[in-house]
């Protein structure tokens, strides 16, 4: 099977999908090259090169590249989505969402909701999120807690290549607003993707590597931590389970809570900060629904309550390492 | 001369690259038999056991419990009384060498490519020597070329060994539609014409073996060779429920409890092989082509295929293994069987033997290729 890249994944299914599906359009920020590009238009494949080759298949009636206001197009991007379009709108960086939260929260994901179920928003909203590109305190933040809190949102975050393509296939053809993240560290990553059209359902946890002493639960670039983690774990005799929720909403209880019985050890890894996010909402579930089987404290690990900083040297302490996750998971091992 | 063999770390898998010994079952100085299950390795998809390749004493273990190693390393040495201290010395030594020198050795698994054939792709993987004749693998309903895990390397170590995605499968094209099987058939046979043109021995799992019994029927000069482990088509009898259940599931815990009821031992089920089943009946085509493949199969009344004529006109040995607890495809009467095919029933296994007595699938396969059996 083909070996392709994060962001091959991802080009390829934006490529099919509006291949397949006329009423799917994009718009965002530079996705056609965008001026300063001296008029060369795709110069560049878009920000971060995922929409390349986009401009020329299906032309600039459904590649819009738009002025600088998430407030203006994810807004219209709302309003096609209501009125039969299948928008998939791109903020450059998730930290943005700030300009545009009211189309986000008050709108998108009201609409079914407030018009009785009568109305549907198949909107994708894609951002890049994450630290480690030294990109600074405003376009490095892991924001899917945020939209994870918001009822009507879907949130995903695909850890692999394969899940890259299959999630957004999935999340084009949800008739719900989906919150769509992309790890900047994680598009040059490369895996096994199928040439052919999948979907991967949503809500549907990844168990990522069996294991029986501590199960590590890991959230999209946190997965590869993790897994560096368990091959150095298993170099002490330490077999860890990784499980990767794919989306945090909807959340694989079901899954959570099966290892969780199961293993009775429980390491949660997560990027975004600590206060009021996913990993400390994962925790409380399993500590309401497991409390019994646990054998040992649920251990987080995640960045610390504070903005990512711009020295390099900070921006690595602040990301959760392997050493972090090695060290948690020994602690309530060896007690 | 003495003789000297190694006990190696096996190749489970494309991507297995090493194993952690977690249990040797004989200890240094034991007698073991050609065949007999004397290692267990673990690696971060799978457990499961080695075999000894040869009678004699276990002379050395090199590797002990707990140790991880790469594949092909040398965990164990077995010799004759005749095997000096000082030669096996020498034979460990010499053995650190060939490790490095030998990247793809041999028994080792490459890359799958795909055959184009009429209507779509065949996605084959090749391992072994170069050789003459060619073992080909085919699987089941439901399965892929992985079914083979703990097969393909072990039978490769004698010749070159082709495990076959089946249309809508692993990585081959669906095909769906009328005349499912017929075309089925056809494409296999192109994809082994393309790359076994020579004298073939055919080894099949279930719906794999009513696609092996058409291609030995059309091509019967040039097949050695037929073991069918628990094939299709020999009685009516057949749980339906298991392929329509599994067409059906789309996650991963219901895909894993039908899963389980192939297998008299469900620990043996790994979580990769339950997301690389769900990968291929992700994709666009497949599901319809699974359900086209299981209306062939069995309708409400029973199996619709039938082998037993075409088995009985080949002159090559025929085997059938078959697993003495298997739910899926039940054991026949033998009184059904024709005359020329020889069963042997592998006890404490379901419909996966080839998983789940791999030792014993692998030493029957071997016996009957070779004509020994």
């Amino acid at each position: 099977m083909a070996q392709k890249s994060f962001r091959q994944a991802l080009n390829e299914a934006l490529h099919f999908e509006m291949g397949r599906d006329p009423r799917v359009i994009m718009m965002g920020e530079d996705l056609t090259g965008g001026a300063g590009a001296n008029g060369v238009k795709d110069a560049w494949g878009g920000p971060f090169g995922v929409t390349r080759g986009l401009l020329d298949a299906f032309g600039p009636e459904r590649i819009r590249d738009t002025p600088i206001s998430e407030a203006a197009f994810i807004g219209a991007a709302a309003g096609a989505a209501l009125t039969g379009l299948r928008p998939i709108a791109e903020i450059m960086f998730v930290d943005f969402a700030g300009v545009c939260l009211d189309q986000i929260m008050n709108q998108a994901a009201k609409f079914r909701y407030m018009f009785g179920g009568r109305a549907k928003t198949p909107l994708v909203v894609r951002a890049t999120y994450g630290a480690g590109s030294r990109s600074g305190s405003q376009h490095t933040q892991a924001l899917y807690p945020i939209f994870t809190h918001i009822p009507g949102l879907k949130v995903v975050i695909p850890s692999t290549p394969y899940d890259a393509k299959g999630l957004l296939l999935q999340a084009i053809r949800d008739d719900d607003p989906v919150i769509f993240l992309e790890h900047k560290m994680l598009y040059d990553t490369v895996g096994e993707v199928p040439d052919g059209a999948y979907t991967i359902p949503f809500g549907e946890a990844r168990v990522a590597r069996d294991g029986k002493d501590v199960l590590i639960v890991a959230i999209g670039r946190m997965v590869q931590v993790a897994e560096e983690a368990a091959r150095k774990l298993a170099a002490e005799g330490i077999s860890a389970c990784i499980i990767d929720p794919r989306t945090t909403s909807p959340l694989d209880e079901d899954t959570l809570l099966e290892f969780t019985e199961t293993i009775g050890r429980v390491v949660i890894v997560d990027e975004a900060n600590p206060r009021c996010g996913v990993a400390a909402d994962i925790s409380a579930l399993l500590a309401d629904k497991c409390f019994d089987a646990l054998k040992a404290p649920i251990k987080l690990v995640t960045a610390p309550h504070s903005p990512v900083p711009y020295a390099p040297n900070l921006e690595d302490a602040y990301i959760p390492s392997a050493d972090a996750v090695v060290k948690a998971a020994t602690s309530i091992i060896k007690r | 001369m003495s003789s000297i063999e190694a006990v190696t770390v096996p190749k489970w898998g494309m991507t297995m690259t090493e194993g952690k010994i977690t249990q040797w079952m004989v200890g240094e100085g034991g007698h073991v038999t050609r065949g007999q299950e004397i290692l267990e390795i673990e690696t971060t998809k799978v457990t499961n056991v080695v075999e000894a390749a040869a009678t004699g004493t276990l002379r050395r273990i090199v590797l002990g419990e707990g140790t991880t190693a790469p594949v092909g390393a040398l965990a164990g040495v077995i010799a004759d009384a005749a095997a000096t201290s000082e030669e096996i010395d020498a034979f460990i030594a010499s053995y650190a060498d060939r490790l490095g020198a030998g990247e793809e050795g041999e028994g080792g698994a490459s890359a799958p490519r795909t055959i184009a054939v009429d209507g779509g792709v065949i996605n084959v993987l090749e391992a072994g020597p170069e050789s003459d004749e060619t073992a080909v693998l085919l699987h089941g309903f439901g399965g892929d070329l992985s079914t083979w895990l703990f097969n393909q390397s072990a039978l490769a170590e004698n010749m070159r060994v082709v495990a076959v995605d089946l249309p809508g499968h692993g990585a081959s094209s669906p095909i769906a539609g009328e005349d499912v099987f017929p075309k089925i058939v056809a494409a296999v046979d192109a994809a082994v014409e393309a790359v076994a043109p020579g004298r073939i021995h055919l080894v099949a799992h279930s719906f794999g073996g009513a696609v092996a019994a058409a291609i030995a029927a059309k091509r019967s000069s040039r097949v050695g060779s037929l073991t069918l482990i628990a094939p299709i088509g020999l009685s009516k009898q057949m749980s339906r429920d298991f392929l329509v259940d599994f067409v059906a599931v789309e996650r991963r815990r219901p895909l894993l409890g039908v899963l389980e009821r192939l297998f008299a031992d469900p620990s043996k089920i790994t979580s990769d092989m339950v997301e690389g089943t769900l990968r291929f009946k992700r994709l666009e085509g497949v599901p319809e082509a699974l359900s086209a493949i299981a209306d062939t199969i069995a309708d409400d009344n029973g199996q619709l295929q039938s082998i037993a004529g075409q088995l009985r006109e080949l002159t090559c040995p025929v085997t059938l293994l078959w697993g003495e607890r298997d739910e899926i495809v039940p054991l026949p009467q033998a009184a059904d069987l024709p005359e020329n095919v020889r069963l042997r029933v592998i006890p404490a296994v379901g419909h996966m033997p080839q998983m789940e007595a791999s030792s014993a699938v692998n030493e029957a396969v071997l016996e009957n290729i070779q004509g020994t059996g």
